[in-house]
């Protein structure tokens, strides 16, 4: 009796490894909250390159130009996403993503422009831009976990200590360098290597992917990955069978502190000066990309396919309607309508299995 | 529920605080144990004791103490004061960490599991099988729940360890986490109100199971509302009330009817 159920088990599994290619998909698109996304975007992708066929000088989505605006305009939300969402699957918020990505990009800035870093600085020093990031991505670091110590020493809710830190870190930027934009042109290898371009590829999007890789295994395969899920999913149930919850979440607090100075770093490169509230609203930028991608606000579910599908998905609607020359309320509406509408969509999936 | 006050009825708690050759060392035994909330006292100065080999059924009323003395043994809930010994040895469980080195795994009440993992994971979750680098064996871990889901308990309609763990009846959820304890558990299964979402099929097979691990050396504490299934596994009984013991008695010299009287009684 004992084996047979598991012979039973054993016979299922074989069964649904051997369901056809297409069923697969099917069951995947059905079952997972990244599928539904994963479909719409390829339908959007299908839309825009028919409609530039149809359209080639109207809708200049193929343009070898407009595929390099799109890839980087996705690329530096996407990069403080991926920290955003491992933080949201530990069942934590950090509204003031936006806020460190300014001041700590300044930060940066301002240390490498003071030992020489600046690319017309004579004689140049190429390290500098290096201190100011390696001290600056330190600095996100620290900054996610006093988030971190804060949220979980007191007991209180993370939106409220990172609503607090949002206008904190947003006084501190303007109190370090005042309320002027700051040039940011680095030496080389610096510039290259987060500003260079390779084809029509921008160094942001190559540093996306590589974090996303990284992300990807670390989430997914790693045990520490595993440990988020368990925490943000059920945090009595991971206190239970021991799994510490301070540690994990300060691991993600500390993160999302991380890569939202890599992405004010890459982008103050890219763009050669920084404008001291440039991050504002990307907080609520990244958390709408992640819930499009099928993450949970309270925690416990979400994935990196999700992070990149959702970016990509937000800031492609955004370029189709640049080329439109739809104003720029149009993509607050849309992406507006597109929270909801993911949302409902996946509570239904959820509802129809469950 | 009535105000709290010291009971002083305990039965057999006079016994000397260790008797060398007078019987077996406990497996586990906590001494004097006191637990506070705040001014609440949920465990006043209580004695329990775990023989090798045996079930012990735990039973009192709502809110007698019975899971705060559970979670104490497993670790989540450590004592404000008294002195726990395992294997006769004076020992400190403060965490799960400690508890999973004494071998004891627990059966919670409110199901230990995260709806938005597959089986797999959440049977292995905190004790995945990783490379030396912490990267995890999907394939190893999976094998493994497998045999784990075949071998535990008869689990209805369970036939994915890639299943999300929310999409599972109250039944089939309880099941997991039996069967993940019974995998890990080394001397001792702690089970508090493990029937309660089970069907009956399901529950008699639970209840022989504890029966089959008494015979391959493993001991069991059985929480319970149920004094039936009680009787029906149980060697020994420790009847609870306000947080400290008020009876027990080996199932040889007792009744049904005795247990209930001092479960209502008190």
């Amino acid at each position: 009796m004992t084996i047979s159920q598991a012979d039973h088990i054993r016979k299922a599994i074989a069964e649904r490894s051997n369901r056809p290619f297409i069923v697969k998909v099917g069951d995947w698109v059905r079952d997972k909250p990244e599928g539904g996304i994963a479909v719409m975007f390829i339908l959007v992708q299908l839309a825009c390159i028919i409609g530039s066929l149809l359209f080639p000088d109207v809708f200049r989505y193929l343009l070898p130009a407009n595929i390099s605006v799109v890839l980087k305009s996705i690329a530096v939300p996407g990069i403080m996403a991926l920290g955003v969402g491992i933080l949201m699957i530990s069942g934590e918020f950090d509204l003031s993503v936006g806020a460190q990505y300014s001041l700590l990009s300044i930060i940066c800035a301002e240390v490498s422009n003071s030992f020489m870093g600046d690319i017309s600085a004579d004689p140049a020093s190429s390290l500098a831009p290096f201190m100011g990031m390696i001290f600056a991505l330190a600095l996100g670091v620290l900054i996610g976990m006093v988030h971190a110590f804060i949220t979980l020493r007191f007991n209180i809710p993370s939106f409220i200590t990172t609503l607090g830190g949002m206008l904190f870190w947003k006084g501190m930027t303007l109190l370090v360098h005042g309320s002027s934009a700051l040039r940011f042109k680095p030496s080389e290898p610096f510039a290259t290597l987060f500003g260079g371009e390779v084809g029509i590829v921008h160094a942001s999007m190559i540093w996306f992917i590589l974090f996303a890789v990284i992300f990807y295994f670390f989430l997914h395969h790693h045990r520490i990955g595993n440990h988020l899920f368990a925490v943000g999913g059920n945090r009595n149930a991971a206190v239970a069978i021991g799994i510490n919850p301070v540690r994990t979440k300060t691991i993600a607090f500390a993160l999302a502190g991380f890569m939202a100075a890599f992405s004010g770093i890459v982008a103050a490169t890219r763009v050669g000066s920084i404008q001291p509230g440039g991050g504002l609203g990307m907080e609520l930028q990244t958390i709408a990309a992640c819930v499009i991608g099928g993450f949970a606000l309270n925690g416990g579910r979400g994935s990196i396919l999700g992070v990149v599908l959702g970016t990509a998905l937000v800031f492609t609607i955004q370029d189709v309607l640049l080329l439109l020359r739809a104003p720029a309320f149009y993509f607050d509406m849309f992406v507006g309508g597109l929270i909801v509408v993911a949302v409902v969509m996946n509570s239904a999936i959820r509802r129809a299995r469950a | 529920m009535e105000p709290l006050r010291p009971i002083d009825n305990a039965v057999n708690d006079d016994r000397p605080a260790a008797r060398p050759g007078a019987d077996e060392t406990p497996l586990y035994e906590v001494r004097d144990v006191t637990k506070k909330y705040g001014s609440f006292i949920a465990l006043n100065k209580m004695n329990f004791r775990i023989k090798p080999r045996e079930v012990v059924g735990l039973l009192g009323d709502n809110g007698a103490g019975k899971s705060t003395l559970v979670k104490m043994i497993s670790g989540i809930n450590p004592p404000t004061s008294g002195e726990i010994f395992v294997g006769g040895k004076k020992t400190s469980i403060r965490n799960r960490a400690d508890s999973e080195a004494a071998g004891i795994e627990t059966i919670y009440q409110d199901i230990a599991l995260v709806d938005s993992m597959s089986i797999t994971r959440n049977i292995f979750m905190g004790r995945e099988i990783t490379d030396r680098f912490g990267f995890m064996e999907h394939k190893k871990m999976r094998d493994m729940a497998v045999e784990i889901l075949g071998s535990a308990v008869q689990i209805s309609g369970i036939d994915d360890p890639d299943k999300e763990v929310g999409f599972l009846s109250g039944g089939q959820k309880q099941a997991v986490a039996i069967a993940r304890a019974v995998h890990f558990k080394r001397n001792i299964l702690l089970l508090d109100e493990p029937t309660s979402a089970l069907s009956v099929r399901e529950t008699e097979h639970l209840l022989a199971y504890v029966r089959d691990l008494k015979a391959d050396g493993t001991s069991s504490v059985l929480v319970t509302h149920n004094l039936y299934h009680a009787f029906m596994v149980c060697d020994r009984f420790v009847v609870m009330s306000h947080g400290t013991k008020v009876f027990e008695a080996d199932k040889k010299d007792t009744t049904i009817e005795e247990l209930t009287d001092h479960v209502i009684r008190t």
